[in-house]
């Protein structure tokens, strides 16, 4: 399991100076800048009138449908992952697999486009 | 010493992080509470050594289904604090529910030998584990692999038949639609008498609805 | 690799997603709903034929399995598909709904269907179960307009999903404690080791999964309001094939590699079996919606048909695949004539609204009676065979509880499925159904024949159902 980790070390060691420089700057700000808040400071606006509507808006059914796709696809890219590793060792059966699971995808692609999923209006 | 440090670290941080997904107050928080805890899960997954799955964790939990869940909230306009209310009176089955799973997982934990029969021990080869599934995935399990494409395929065309609208809200141009106009399909020549005019009548060209949600086509004004 | 196991399943796929390209690159203006149920319905066909030319094995690197059970649950599952399929030509048109994804959908159901009867391999059996399922979520719910439809969709994939994540973590732990996957390696491993509770409890949480997809009591609360809910011909779809795989799967878990497990598990079948044959025939008594009479009718037949699994025997898995025949066959017919229930262009399924159906319409009326009669298990219609096989194997396995409680709530039963009857020969006619379609009559015209003539039939199903059971419980391909 060592290796694993240790692999990983630059990730944490990344991740360690992102948190330390966010922390700094959001605690920078909090303690060196001066904080006088009054109610009409902080009620939202827009463009300088009071708030039109809630901001809290429905949103369109079809930002779903997008992002449903999307997780699709990115599930497809999963797969790809230890493909994509293992290539050289499965050979052309393992190639040829991969083909017809995105071939099956495809099928799924033409059949996205023809529908006009794909497309806003 | 430091990966256990890290490991209590990153449990620590799930669980409050978990504990603040059913706690918070808006909605849109406790998404981005559930991301950071996907990030965590994935570091325990990491030091457990698993490390494929931490990545598909952050790929696809983090990077799709956390976006997804983001929308859904958006979508719904949930009032959390009506919620809330249900929250207090159902807490208590939720509880004893979630006892009973914990006391089940206790028991067939505790003091027991997982997998009696001896494992293929893995990562023996030297290779990542992302590898190592790569192996088997596409060569020995073939089947269920090309099955899983078709669950995706079949979870696709739910998606489509389910939510997509057929409705043109919008009047946008389809330039290939004017190219293809031919004046005999819009035009219409009218030789009134001179004096009596169209009685009112105006010519529609062949195929013309009064749909609304389509733009109108060839709509001929009456030439006098 | 040893693909001609699979032929059949890949074929059907293959024919799925050519139906699926001609429907979507075709005309957009038209709808190819007809053109692409003809070819699912041709496709179907021919996966039964591929069915009955596969030869058996088990291959695909261990996780396929394709013995006489597989075949049998195969054909029932397909003639249920195609019957339902052949409903829904009709009563979809009538009903607005024009999707050629539809007929897709079944076709990819069944092929999951096919998947889990072949299952040697718990991924086997979870990818199969999620390929079936899918597709039924979509299909209750693709009459999205409705609101009935959107919520029988809804709370299918709800409580679906619930149970698929049971049943994943009932897996999860046979996989830990057993070692294994491949349903031979469990089983031995189960016959040399001791058992441990952990497997116990994964066994209790993968029976829990497969029977909440068979709509047994404790887990049918969806049944009703998603049988109600969804179109007429998904219900059609729904209480038939389905519950065969889902059959498939826990014969083959239970009596394969959990077999070691027999004494844990016959009494939880046993206690599932008695509460929804109770449940099944009380609740019934209430109904007003021929669809929700379906729906418990449908709860109290998954309780016979597991009193053979209870048997645990060959006797009794035969007189449960038995059943299963008979069970799916006038399903179908029933649900051709409630298909059949327009008036002016309105779908009734009210109970109320076949008052004087038999003066009506003699020829729907006798369907709907045969139906009737032979699910209530009224010699010689293919129910009452189905019922004399399953009593009579828990009776020789010393299961008089569970015989005696089928005979009771047999004849409860028969209350509400006479009542039906009597409403529609005995209550002044009310206004006349519309024109039925052709399909529609051919449903219910075969499956009349096959549930009134059914002594004659009855050899050959019995002698399949007999082999399938055989090449089961003796572990060994054949």
């Amino acid at each position: 399991m060592a290796p694993v980790i240790n692999d990983y070390f630059p990730v944490l060691v990344f991740v360690v100076i992102a948190f330390v420089i966010a922390l700094a700057m959001v605690g920078g700000s909090l303690l060196a800048g001066k904080q006088k808040p009054y109610p009409e400071k902080l009620s939202a606006y827009e463009c300088g009138f009071e708030a039109f509507d809630d901001s809290r808006r429905r949103f369109d059914v079809r930002f779903y449908l997008v992002s449903i796709l999307f997780i699709i696809f990115d599930l497809e890219v999963a797969f790809l992952f230890p493909w994509a590793v293992s290539l050289s060792r499965i050979g052309m059966f393992g190639f040829l697999s991969m083909l017809g699971f995105l071939g099956v995808l495809t099928v799924g692609f033409i059949y996205e486009w023809r529908k006009g999923a794909l497309e806003w209006e | 010493m430091i990966v256990t440090a890290f490991f209590y670290i990153f449990a620590a941080i799930l669980v409050a992080s978990a504990g603040m997904v059913v706690a918070a107050r808006n909605p849109v928080h406790a998404v981005l509470f559930l991301i950071l805890a996907f990030f965590n899960a994935a570091g325990l997954f990491l030091i457990a050594g698993a490390e494929f799955l931490a990545m598909i964790l952050v790929i696809v939990y983090v990077g799709a289904v956390a976006v997804l869940f983001l929308f859904v909230v958006m979508m719904l306009d949930i009032r959390f604090d009506q919620m809330r209310e249900g929250l207090q009176r159902y807490a208590p089955i939720g509880a004893a529910v979630g006892l009973v799973l914990f006391a089940e997982l206790v028991a067939t934990l505790a003091g027991l030998k997982i997998a009696p029969v001896e494992a293929a021990a893995p990562a023996a080869s030297g290779l990542t584990n992302s590898a190592e599934l790569g192996l088997v995935i596409y060569t020995r399990y073939i089947f269920l692999f090309q099955a899983c494409g078709i669950v995706l395929l079949v979870a696709m065309i739910g998606a489509i038949v389910l939510t997509l609208r057929e409705r043109v809200s919008s009047r946008k141009q389809d330039i290939a639609v004017q190219h293809a106009r031919h004046p005999a399909d819009t035009l219409v020549m009218a030789d009134p008498v001179a004096g009596s005019g169209m009685d009112g009548q105006i010519l529609r060209a062949p195929g013309w609805t009064p749909a609304l949600d389509k733009p109108a086509p060839a709509r001929l004004e009456t030439t006098s | 690799m040893n693909w001609t196991l699979a032929v059949p399943e890949l074929v059907l796929v293959l024919c799925g997603l050519a139906t699926l390209t001609i429907g979507v690159l075709g005309d957009k203006a038209k709808s190819h709903a007809g053109l692409a149920t003809w070819l699912s319905i041709a496709s179907l066909l021919f996966a039964g034929v591929l069915v009955l030319l596969s030869p058996s094995g088990i291959g695909l690197g261990g996780v396929f399995i394709n013995d006489a059970f597989a075949r049998f649950m195969k054909i029932v599952a397909i003639g249920g598909a195609i019957l339902a399929m052949a409903v829904g030509f009709d009563s979809n048109r009538r009903a607005g709904l024009r999707h050629f994804e539809f007929p897709v959908l079944m076709v990819f159901s069944t092929a999951g269907m096919m998947v889990m009867a072949s299952s040697a391999n718990l991924m086997t059996l979870y990818i199969g179960l999620e390929l079936q399922s899918f597709a039924l979520y979509v299909l209750c719910a693709i009459d999205r307009d409705r609101l009935g439809s959107s919520e029988a969709g809804l709370k299918y994939f709800v409580l679906g999903s619930l149970a698929s994540g049971l049943l994943l973590y009932g897996l999860s732990l046979v996989y830990g404690f057993s070692g294994s996957l491949d349903y031979a390696a469990i089983a031995t491993a189960l016959h040399a080791g001791a058992i441990s509770p952990g497997l116990l409890v994964g066994m209790v949480f993968v029976v829990v999964g497969l029977v909440f997809k068979l709509s047994a009591v404790p887990f049918h609360m969806w049944t009703p309001d998603v049988y109600e809910g969804a179109p007429a011909s998904v219900t059609a779809f729904l209480a038939g094939a389905p519950k065969v795989a889902a059959f498939a799967l826990l014969i083959r878990v239970l009596l394969g590699p959990l077999g070691a497990l027999a004494h844990q598990w016959q009494l939880l079948i046993e206690i599932v079996a008695v509460c929804s044959m109770v449940l099944g025939s009380l609740a019934a008594i209430a109904q007003t919606d021929i669809k929700r009479l379906m729906a418990y009718s449908s709860i109290g037949h998954m309780g016979y048909a597991l009193m053979g699994i209870a048997a645990g025997n060959e006797a009794g898995t035969t007189a449960t695949l038995v059943y299963l025949f008979t069970y799916v066959v006038m399903n179908a017919g029933a649900f051709a004539c409630i298909v059949a229930m327009r008036r002016r262009g309105e779908a009734q399924t009210d109970i109320a609204a076949l008052a004087g159906l038999g003066r009506r319409d003699p020829a729907l009326a006798m369907g709907m009676a045969i139906f009737m009669f032979s699910m209530a298990g009224v010699p010689p219609l293919a129910g009452f065979f189905g019922k004399l096989l399953v009593f009579v194997a828990a009776v020789k396995s010393g299961l008089w509880v569970l015989a005696g409680v089928g005979i009771v709530t047999s004849v409860i039963g028969a209350f509400y499925y006479l009542r039906v009857v009597r409403v529609m020969y005995f209550d002044t006619p009310a206004e006349a159904f519309d024109a039925r379609a052709r399909s529609t009559s051919a449903v219910a015209l075969v499956s009349g024949l096959a549930t009134a003539g059914f002594v004659l039939i009855w050899a050959p199903v019995m002698a399949a159902a007999a082999l399938a059971a055989r090449s089961l419980l003796a572990g060994t391909v054949g």
